[in-house]
């Protein structure tokens, strides 16, 4: 009663694993793995990896707190993206990605683009980078900034200098936090500028700026680790990175507000 | 055959932009966007990567969206960004070690070690492949549906499917030759 049937192909032994036969030829495919050894042993394998692959991501389908944000954002970005440029924002996002990729394993990926040039500033360590100099640096009690608020013209030309492109300082007042001041930074390598600035209750947050040779943009990104939250981006010759131990709807409203800051 | 749980027939280009229904059914499939985009990606910042892109292509291109079964739609977006994304590295498949620790060890059960090496088999995967396998085996999808969903042939599903299940039987059995190796 086995064999005298429709004879058993590989995509019956997939569809057997996977639970699409019906009940009538599963029980045949059933009977002729009796007979088939090998084809049972590789049906087995396939079937504990199945199994071993749903355990690895049958829970990461989560709701986050932030993905009514997620969704906003990248909605408001959209219609920022198309008002300012004609590049199509996923084009750039999709650029960046590669990097990014690369970045992570350890290896710039070759561009997407035939004949791009190298981005110097690579995205996946900008958040990194900016982590590291919140915790380095707005713990400080004593000197969290090279140069004070006190200072800030000085500042502002210093790290301007040192960043080879004008330098606003953004007024985040509005927002209830001034400037602490600013430090000269490595980032990727070469100088980058760290602002920072505290809310009355003394909670800090960090603005890092670095170098970029590639005059390109990419979309705004978040990052988020241990508490600490990152808003990201890179606008033509300037990578900047906001970060605050902060909730991220606020953080994101002083990133918004550096962004449009910066711009002009 | 599983389908996906996705009534949704609205008119393309019926919201407005900002928070509109739109979004709305976006947000609703972020969970499991999330887990596809994971079991896509070789890292978790590479997963978060994809869906943030994901997510923003949808709303850009949101005028091309045809009104029918928005879930399959930002599968294939995510598909294709996933592609494009590796495309470059495919001659490369090198995985640290590192990037497979990231996992959460509380949502795989089994022992870490084969766990690791699991991660590691999948990472070397064509992206092709890995993307026919999860949309079946994590995300429910049956051959049809992912044929219709990527613009292909079933006989290519078929062949992506085995190709990733043999691969991975491979490795897996390679890598642990001793103890997997069945007394014949």
């Amino acid at each position: 009663m086995t064999d005298k049937n429709i004879p058993v192909s590989e995509d019956d032994l997939h569809a057997y694993v996977d639970g699409f036969l019906d009940p009538d030829r599963r029980l045949e495919v059933e009977a002729w793995l009796g007979k088939n050894p090998d084809a049972a042993a590789m049906v087995a394998d396939w079937q504990r990896q199945n199994e071993d692959i749903r355990g690895l991501f049958a829970g990461r389908a989560e709701a986050r707190a932030e993905d009514a944000t997620l969704v906003s954002r990248a909605g408001n970005r959209t219609d920022i993206r198309s008002a300012r440029s004609q590049a199509r924002p996923w084009q750039a996002a999709a650029a960046v990605m590669l990097f990014v990729g690369g970045a992570i394993a350890g290896q710039l990926a070759p561009p997407y683009f035939t004949g791009a040039p190298q981005p110097t500033l690579q995205t996946a360590a900008l958040p990194d980078q900016s982590r590291s100099a919140f915790l380095i640096y707005a713990s400080d009690i004593r000197h969290p900034v090279e140069v004070g608020a006190d200072e800030q013209q000085h500042l502002a030309a210093w790290l301007g200098k040192r960043l080879d492109t004008p330098l606003r300082i953004p007024d985040l007042s509005a927002l209830g936090l001034k400037l602490v001041g600013g430090r000269l930074v490595p980032v990727s390598g070469k100088a980058g500028a760290l602002l920072m600035y505290e809310d009355d209750a003394g909670e800090r947050i960090t603005v890092l700026l670095g170098r970029n040779e590639e005059n390109r943009e990419t979309s705004f990104r978040y990052a988020s680790e241990a508490g600490l939250e990152t808003f990201y981006w890179i606008d033509g010759p300037i990578g900047y990175a906001v970060t605050g131990e902060i909730s991220r709807e606020r953080l994101q409203q002083v990133a918004d507000e550096c962004y449009r800051q910066f711009e002009t | 055959m599983p389908q996906g749980p996705d009534g949704n027939n609205r008119k393309p280009g019926s919201s407005s932009p900002g928070s509109g229904p739109f979004e709305d059914d976006v947000l609703a499939l972020l969970p499991q966007l999330r887990r596809y985009s994971r079991s896509l990606a070789r890292s978790e910042a590479e997963g978060d990567d994809l869906l943030q892109d994901c997510v923003e292509k949808a709303l850009a291109n949101r005028r091309h969206w045809r009104g029918v079964n928005l879930k399959a739609w930002t599968y294939a977006i995510m598909t294709n960004l996933y592609r494009n994304r590796y495309r470059q590295r495919a001659r490369h498949p090198v995985v640290s070690i590192d990037e497979a620790a990231e996992l959460p060890a509380a949502e795989v059960h089994g022992d870490p070690l084969e766990r690791d090496r699991l991660v590691a088999a999948l990472d070397s995967l064509p992206e092709e492949n890995r993307a026919v396998l999860m949309l079946v085996i994590v995300e429910g999808y049956g051959y049809q549906e992912v044929a219709d969903m990527l613009d292909l042939p079933i006989g290519t599903v078929m062949s992506r499917l085995s190709r990733a299940r043999q691969r991975l039987r491979d490795q897996l059995n390679d890598s642990n030759i001793i103890s997997l190796r069945r007394p014949r």
